[in-house]
């Protein structure tokens, strides 16, 4: 990544996030005049020297303290002016780099990409974690610490062309000669960083299984050869780190070399000069503190370029996210929903992912209103894509999904998303109380509607048996409770809400049948007068239906009653032979 | 802030205590280069007092006198660069291998703490502790050899600033103390501050994790708009945080930025005083100006060293929690029979409740005979998966005894009872590795057994049809794979293993009902050396199996043939029938 395209996309950023450049200008000329401080000792010591100190019989005191003032009057100065630019960038570049973390948090809910490609989501978090920490390092220190080091360098430099040009050419000659060097040199201990991160990330993801799999590993006594591969990524992460780290320890020392070698130089010629009177000491001995205020920037600039180069990186993986054109967006003209329960059309529908084939293929349906519909095949014929295409997770690539008779593409999210309820086989739970689990299915039920719902879904009994009912804490991931317990809660959940429309995508898998049952008498009672659609591996749901749906390579091959497709003989009957012999 | 430092000081002497020759070493640099800094300032020193002013304003001729002094110059910066790659190169040494040392310290012992310990824990802050405050931990190792050096600088630069005067000598002193005070104040100052930020840090992360992890459901529910709220909340009481830092943190730089330059000033000024008084010559005024210049940047280090120690403090605090937990597994002595027979299970009196919790079983009693295959059916959180966990010694019952062949699990040496049992559990898990090594798990297995495996768990077919095959790399970065594809890797896992006790765990219900059929009867007739305990629902798992447990309510109702349970219990026939009755 070149430098360009760092301030493209730094560029980018002050788009999304304005904070970020809040008054910079006045921040960077603040700094400026801050860095000037370092200037004031050379200067006052010259000025001291050559009038007050050298070539004089009598040394004027008095001269000299208000010399002194001035100086210490300058410092002053030159530190409000530092630690203004630096009170303003403490509070805007914290606020703006909240802004793009927000911004990346929300887009990436708007991005289907979050529940579709779940093998992506660590990097996700990365997006709205580190990444944004590289840039904070950039903002805070490295992108600053570059410009002051800059003008540090331009206002020393233009101090000693304005003590003696030929001295100062001397001097800039040999800092430009380092300055390429520093430059070739940093691009060879680059190639090691990379070596280096390389080894870093093979050592994280070896300890990270190792941690996440340590159930699996332990209950197969693998633990030795486990803790072995764990051993011997961090011993090659320690071979590259310190590789890396000898590498830079001999391109630091070159500053003291090259440093040595100026002022060496300086005081060479800076006596030959003088001893033909072009120099005073007062300047020859400001040059030799000046040449000490080069050094630092030098090597400054050239570490905060890789620090520019791993903020541009995160910075660009950030945007990239930001960018990412929101591929559910919610309807800018929404249409209403009619009241009352729903109907469900599928219009010759094709959902594909970029790199695959087909999943759903050309579908045509229709579901009326009230319908109860089950869905059956075999694993991955396409049940789930349905379901989730129903509920407008996910967008066709062709074709069209009515419900009620509107497009869902032109219905607002709000609307949607309150009139029908889909809920997933793994219902995810927040490490929050069961109850306030269930509320995230209508932020505003009251304790009595959520008591209801648990009635009504016949789960009295469960809930009473848990350590603190309806407060029992879920834990991370709802670890808590078992797997079919964690379904019970978003069955609940989506009870709450109160659908026209309720898709149950597997979502009782993890019951046993004898309660299963329960719940599905429970929810076929109180669905009275309600569209649902179920996707069932447990054919009993299919059994109880108005109506089945067979899915086989993303196609609808029967469609019937249960007991129509079990006189016609096809694929449901086999399935459900299979399933009964399984069963029964 | 006594304490702090206190604690961090004994923690830094542990790091250094466990590589001193590498301490050694890097402070041994760092003395070189804080003499270099020393003898430069005397040379310039001379250099002006013998070189520039005879020369400059005496009109002395140099041609003797330049050469030495340019080569000195150059030579005082090999030698100090030659300082700084030892000081480095042990610096970095050290603080790498305690890093890497922490990192596999705190996978080692957790690889010996209990499941009870593990239970209370977040894998994301497990993986958080690894990664950021193993690293956290030992930074402070980077700048103490330079920190170290420069404390032995101070106190020669004073000494020397004060023989050459004691007025300028004075004005070191102050200088020098107000930034080293100002410096180590502030670490005492923002160190809660800093604490809480890092925290918040943590917050803000496992928002992120928690809410991408459940982003179907957030989808599905349409709560987007809450969970932005949500991590708004954090995201913002970081930027508010970090602002405190940064305000406080910065202010205190400026100070202590500004009061070197404040005493270079104080120097030229006094330094004129005393000149006037014939106390010193112009030489000494600059051999103490530039001691002084070359240490206003070095002189920080000790309070950034402050700092870091402070840092580390806090990151070694969290690694400690873990390193030090004391809730080992306890493994006896005895060795695994090596038999390749199938084991008698047995239970008497087992009770189990997890870590603060109801209790999840109570007063079980059950006997499992060697080649047996028994089935444990019950209605959803009777305790099924929590009983068969105990039998592969995942979790130690609270009361009573498990037994293989009449040996308490407990006095089985380690890794003992893996080798004679294996259990796969209702979730599967896949490792980013190829579809074999997620069989072997890095053990030596033949290409024959591993093919057996996966024969038998009905993997082979479509694992061919994978683009590498067995070689295919599987898990979160690898191939998608159906729930039931991964079940029935998890499966060879185990299977491969040949254990004398296998232990399904509602492992199969991903899986097609024909396939699963197919499966087990494959397990039967394969006539595996293996008691087998499977939980399950389906009745035709249930009826390979020779006998059944019924469990309710934590405790074991029945246990008989499937036939006689059925006529006899009606919690069991109610879960076997349910479809039937429809």
């Amino acid at each position: 990544m070149s430098d360009s395209t760092v301030i493209q996309a730094l560029r980018r950023a002050f788009q999304v996030a304005p904070t970020l450049r809040k008054g910079l200008v006045v921040t960077l000329l603040l700094a400026g005049l801050g860095t000037a401080m370092s200037l004031v000792v050379p200067i006052t010591l010259q000025r001291i020297v050559d009038t007050q100190l050298v070539g004089v019989d009598r040394i004027d005191t008095g001269a000299v303290l208000r010399s002194g003032l001035v100086a210490v009057g300058a410092v002053i100065v030159a530190s409000i002016a530092r630690w203004t630019s630096l009170m303003r960038i403490a509070k805007f570049v914290p606020a703006g780099l909240a802004e793009l973390r927000n911004e990346a948090f929300s887009h990436l809910h708007r991005l289907s990409a979050l529940h579709t490609e779940t093998n992506r989501r660590g990097a996700m978090v990365a997006r709205v974690t580190s990444d944004v920490a590289a840039l904070e390092h950039f903002m805070e220190w490295a992108g600053i610490g570059m410009l002051i080091g800059i003008t540090q360098l331009v206002l020393a430099m233009t101090t000693m062309l304005f003590y003696n040009v030929r001295l100062a050419l001397i001097v800039i000659a040999g800092v430009a000669v380092y300055g390429t060097l520093l430059l070739w040199f940093q691009k060879l201990l680059k190639r090691a960083h990379g070596a280096h991160r390389n080894t870093i990330s093979d050592s994280m993801s070896a300890v990270s299984e190792s941690i996440t799999g340590l159930p699996i590993i332990r209950a197969h006594g693998a633990e030795a050869e486990t803790l072995s591969r764990v051993d011997q990524a961090l011993g090659r992460q320690f071979v590259a780190g310190f590789r890396t780290a000898r590498f830079g320890a001999v391109l630091f020392s070159s500053a003291e070399i090259f440093a040595g070698l100026i002022t060496a130089a300086v005081i060479g010629f800076g006596v030959i000069f003088g001893a033909r009177g072009q120099l005073t000491t007062g300047t020859l001995l400001a040059f030799l503190f000046l040449v000490n205020l080069l050094t630092e920037p030098v090597q400054m600039i050239v570490e905060a370029s890789d620090s520019a180069q791993a903020a541009g990186a995160g910075l660009r993986k950030v945007l990239t996210v930001i960018d990412e054109p929101v591929d559910l967006p919610d309807s800018t003209d929404p249409q209403p929903l009619p009241a009352g329960s729903l109907e469900v059309a599928a219009v010759d529908t094709t959902f594909q992912y970029p790199t695959g084939p087909p999943i759903i293929r050309n579908l045509h349906l229709r579901i009326a209103p009230g319908e109860r519909v089950a869905v059956v095949g075999q694993t991955g014929s396409g049940k789930t894509t349905f379901a989730k295409l129903v509920a407008r997770l996910i967008d066709p690539t062709a074709g069209a999904i009515r419900v009620g008779g509107v497009d869902v593409r032109d219905v607002s999210f709000s609307e949607l998303r309150s009139r029908v309820s889909y809920v997933p086989q793994q219902g995810f739970l927040f490490n929050t109380s069961i109850i306030e689990n269930i509320r995230y299915g209508r932020a505003a039920a009251t304790d009595q509607e959520v008591t209801d719902a648990i009635t009504d879904l016949k789960l009295v009994d469960w809930v009473e048996g848990l350590p603190d009912g309806l407060s029992t804490m879920a834990g991370v991931r709802g670890q808590n409770l078992s797997a079919g317990e964690r379904q019970l809660v978003a069955l609940t959940r989506a009870w709450v809400a109160n659908p026209d429309l309720l898709i149950l995508d597997e979502a009782t898998s993890a019951v046993d049948p004898a309660l299963e049952l329960r719940l599905r008498d429970a929810i076929e009672r109180l669905a009275q007068g309600r569209t649902s659609i179920t996707v069932a591996h447990r054919l009993s749901t299919a059994e109880a239906a108005d109506r089945v749906l067979v899915f086989e390579s993303g196609e609808i091959v029967e469609d019937g009653t249960h007991a129509e497709l079990i006189e016609l003989g096809g694929v449901y009957a086999s399935l459900h032979a299979d399933w009964a012999v399984a069963t029964r | 802030m006594g304490t702090v430092l206190r604690q961090g000081g004994a923690h830094v002497g542990r790091l250094i205590r466990a590589h001193p020759i590498a301490f050694t070493i890097a402070v041994f640099g760092s003395t070189m280069f804080v003499s270099a800094i020393a003898i430069a300032a005397v040379v310039i020193g001379n250099i002006t007092d013998d070189v520039i002013i005879p020369v400059l304003d005496g009109g002395e001729p140099y041609a003797d006198l330049l050469r030495p002094a340019v080569l000195l110059i150059a030579g005082i910066a090999l030698y100090k660069a030659v300082g700084i790659i030892i000081r480095r190169v042990g610096a970095s040494w050290l603080q790498i291998r305690s890093q890497m040392d922490f990192v596999s310290r705190l996978i080692h012992h957790q690889y010996k703490l209990s499941m009870p310990w593990h239970h209370g824990e977040d894998t994301g802050d497990l993986l958080a502790i690894t990664d950021n405050d193993a690293g956290q931990a030992t930074f402070v190792l980077g700048p103490l050899p330079y920190a170290t050096g420069v404390s032995l600088l101070l106190i020669g630069a004073l000494v020397l600033v004060t023989s050459i005067d004691v007025w300028l000598g004075l004005v070191a002193l102050i200088s020098f103390g107000l930034v080293v005070t100002t410096d180590v104040g502030s670490a005492w100052f923002i160190f809660g501050g800093f604490e809480k930020l890092q925290r918040m840090v943590g917050d803000v992360s496992a928002v992120a994790h928690e809410s991408f992890d459940g982003a179907l459901t957030v989808k599905a529910i349409g709560a987007e708009d809450l969970e932005v709220e949500r991590f708004s909340r954090v995201s913002n009481a970081l930027r508010d945080q970090r602002t405190w830092v940064s305000v406080r943190a910065e202010s205190f730089r400026t100070v202590s930025e500004i009061i070197p330059t404040l005493g270079l000033i104080a120097v030229i000024v006094v330094g004129g005083y005393r000149i006037e008084a014939g106390a010193i010559t112009p030489g000494e005024v600059v051999t103490a100006l530039y001691l002084m210049s070359l240490l206003s940047f070095p002189i920080r280090l000790i309070g950034f060293v402050t700092w870091e120690t402070t840092f580390a403090l806090a990151s070694w605090r969290r690694i400690a929690r873990i390193v030090e937990a004391d809730d080992l597994i306890h493994h006896g002595e005895m060795d695994p029979s090596g038999q390749a027979t199938g084991t008698e299970v047995s239970g008497e009196n087992v009770t189990f409740s997890y870590p603060g919790g109801v209790p999840v079983l109570s007063d079980l009693g059950f006997h499992i005979q060697p080649g047996e295959t028994v089935a444990v059916v019950g209605p959803t959180a009777s305790g099924k998966s929590t009983m068969v966990s105990l039998l592969a010694r995942l979790w130690d019952p609270d009361h009573g005894t498990i037994q293989l062949d009449g040996r308490d699990l407990r006095d089985f040496a380690e890794r003992g009872v893996s080798s004679e049992v294996t259990i796969v559990p209702q979730e599967s898990f896949l490792f980013n590795l190829s579809v074999r090594e997620n069989i072997t798990l890095g053990q030596h297995f033949s290409e024959e057994e591993v093919r057996a495996a996966a024969d038998l768990a009905q993997a082979t077919p479509f694992v061919l049809e994978l683009p590498q095959g067995f070689d295919t790399v599987v898990g979160e970065q690898g191939a998608t794979l159906s729930g039931g594809q991964a079940q029935r890797i998890a499966l060879a896992r185990s299977i491969v293993r040949k254990p004398r006790l296998l232990i399904l765990d509602d492992a199969t219900s991903a899986i097609d009902p024909s396939v699963e059929t197919a499966i087990l009867t494959g397990l039967r007739d394969a006539e595996l050396p293996s008691t087998v305990v499977l939980v399950a629902y389906r009745q035709a798992s249930i009826t390979l199996a020779d006998r059944v447990i019924l469990v309710d309510d934590g405790r074991i109702i029945a246990t008989g043939t499937h036939a006689h349970l059925l006529a006899t219990q009606p919690v069991y026939s109610d879960i076997l029938t349910a479809y039937a009755n429809v």
